[in-house]
């Protein structure tokens, strides 16, 4: 049977490509906070150059997660319709940019790349995360976006 | 979701904001004893404005009125520094660093920005020997003097006793006057702070009046303690070496880069031009020349020109810092001063008898390019004792584009100035324009 969920466009055999990708940049970005606190807590330069890795692979494949979830928005106006659905697209836009700013604070050297600047965008970017994260499984637990229940007999 | 360009176009107007920043003041607010020191500005990104290397073809550098100026060698391999022997035969250090190490994803860019800035001809590891015959001032014999060093740049002769400092470790060889190569095997004589990181990896070395002791510039490992502190053990110093046992002690400390050690004629003081820090803005910190004291600490990388602290250090050394001494004279921000010589020759005019000559390598963090020039520090009494006056300029060309950068300076057997030009693979000679 065909469902009448809202249809994800960027799909990979059926599976919501944005969905694949989105984890990669959520455990960078968690990361991130974690290693610049334990920089934050012992300044050894190791945990604040690991940040600096951590931002850079969370930000190229946040890039083609927000394609994806980009082109799943457009593709269905179902989806357009769900409040959640641009509080989801909003929020993290707004973690994407925070992250690149962060990532230009990393390049400085050594305690400013970190404290306080880098710090605070961290955490704020986690805490946008956690938000939309909780939108974002509005969209697929409630709203069944991007599910397609399958041909179970 | 709609906002994939809005976040692009924000990315654009971020890095135009990171080119932002102070604008550059006049760098002659920064020379001398007591600099206009303007508040700190950290970037978003790193500040670099890549200078292309174009080469002289043909084109040669001005010269100050009274001087002119010859090519003494062309065609070499990034030549660095310069030492000239008592029988006026000039050696000439063909040199390059290892390579850059790559803990963090901006040093990929930085290493990029390094290599674009330099010539593009694969260094020399080797020094050329070059001898005058005939009078001229251009050297007419030219030999491989020793090949096959390591990153090789500081070289002082002690009676028969020729000292080269490879960046880890100083060789002694046996020479006697008139050798034009040397076959034996160098025995060391100390190891120096090299590898795996080495980022300022250019050692100087003088010996003292008396010839007991060696002195070496050891330069810091990173621009400011990003590499570890635990990775500036025995740098930013210079150690003092015992030239009978190759016992070593830190002599000054502080000092971030320090090279062109030379004693000052006159007051037989120990002299240094030292670069110093970054990336805190287009007029800070004024690079320097100073006196070295025994025992003292310079500041880096704790704080700068006394006990200005550096924000970026972390944890601070505050009992450091309480005895932290300024330096003595600053030659403006980020010109880097990688080259120094007294002038004890008869050659060039009576203007120039008794100060010191600065080769300043020139920046790649600054919007308004500055140093890539020789400059004049006149003394009296074995302190500067005026402005900094441009002597050798034209390195550049058009504003942003670089025929040759000024490194490692000596006074040769005539009593002209020598001057090693690693981008334009050149050593130019300076002298008086009318004998």
């Amino acid at each position: 049977m065909l469902s009448d969920n809202p249809r994800s466009t960027a799909s990979l055999g059926g599976r919501p490509i944005h969905a694949m990708l989105v984890p990669v940049p959520i455990v960078c970005f968690v990361g991130t906070l974690i290693t610049d606190i334990v920089y934050w807590r012992t300044a050894l330069m190791f945990w604040a150059d690991l940040s600096a890795w951590l931002l850079l692979v969370g930000l190229i494949v946040s890039l083609f997660a927000a394609l994806a979830g980009l082109i799943d928005f457009c593709g269905d106006r179902r989806i357009r319709a769900l409040p959640s659905a641009w509080i989801h697209g909003l929020g993290n836009a707004t973690a994407l940019i925070l992250s690149i700013l962060n990532a230009c604070i990393h390049t400085r050297d050594a305690y400013t790349s970190v404290v306080p600047t880098g710090l605070i965008l961290s955490a704020l970017v986690v805490v946008i995360l956690l938000m939309t994260t909780w939108s974002g499984w509005t969209l697929v637990y409630r709203h069944g976006v991007g599910v397609r229940p399958g041909d179970r007999r | 979701m709609k906002s994939v360009g809005f976040s692009a176009a924000a990315a654009a107007v971020m890095l135009a904001l990171a080119a932002c920043g102070p604008s550059p003041i006049d760098p002659r607010r920064q020379i001398g004893a007591d600099p206009y020191l303007p508040p700190i500005h950290q970037y978003l990104l790193p500040p670099m404005h890549i200078v292309k290397i174009v080469g002289w073809n043909g084109a040669m550098p001005a010269v100050a009125p009274g001087l002119k100026v010859q090519a003494f060698a062309a065609g070499l391999a990034n030549p660095r520094s310069l030492y000239t022997f008592p029988n006026g035969d000039v050696l000439v250090v063909e040199t390059g660093g290892p390579p850059g190490s790559s803990s963090r994803p901006k040093d990929l860019i930085m290493n990029w920005v390094e290599a674009k800035t330099h010539s593009s001809t694969k260094p020399g590891q080797r020094i050329l020997l070059f001898r005058d015959t005939s009078g001229s001032g251009v050297p007419d014999v030219k030999t491989v003097f020793l090949d096959h060093l390591t990153s090789p740049f500081g070289v002082v002769l002690v009676g028969n006793d020729l000292y080269v400092a490879n960046t880890d470790a100083v060789i002694r060889y046996p020479y006697a006057t008139g050798d034009t190569r040397i076959i034996a095997a160098g025995v060391k004589l100390c190891d120096l702070p090299g590898g795996p990181i080495d980022h300022h990896w250019t050692k100087s070395l003088t010996a003292s009046p008396d010839g007991s002791k060696l002195y070496a510039g050891v330069g810091s490992n990173s621009n400011i303690t990003e590499n570890g502190i635990e990775a500036e053990v025995g740098r930013a110093a210079i150690w003092e070496i015992d030239r009978a046992t190759g016992a070593h002690r830190e002599y000054a400390t502080g000092l971030r880069n320090p090279n062109g050690l030379q004693f000052e004629p006159q007051t037989h003081v120990l002299w240094a031009v030292v670069n110093e820090r970054d990336e805190l803005g287009p007029d800070m910190v004024p690079d320097y020349l100073t006196s070295v004291r025994d025992g003292a600490f310079y500041g880096w990388p704790y704080s700068f020109y006394g006990q200005h602290l550096d924000p970026r250090v972390q944890p601070q050394r505050p009992d450091l810092v309480a005895r932290a001494i300024a330096p003595d004279y600053a030659l403006s921000s980020h010109v880097a001063p990688l080259g120094l010589v007294f002038y004890t020759g008869t050659n060039l005019p009576a203007h120039y008898r008794g100060g010191a000559f600065v080769g300043e390598h020139g920046s790649w963090n600054r919007s308004v390019l500055n140093g890539y020039k020789v400059v004049y520090v006149p003394f009296a009494n074995g302190r500067p004792s005026g402005l900094a006056e441009d002597v050798v300029t034209d390195f550049l060309v058009d504003g942003d584009k670089a025929r040759g950068r000024p490194v490692g300076l000596a006074i040769d057997g005539a009593g002209a100035l020598l001057i090693a030009d690693d981008a334009g693979n050149s050593v130019w000679r300076v002298s008086a324009a009318s004998p």
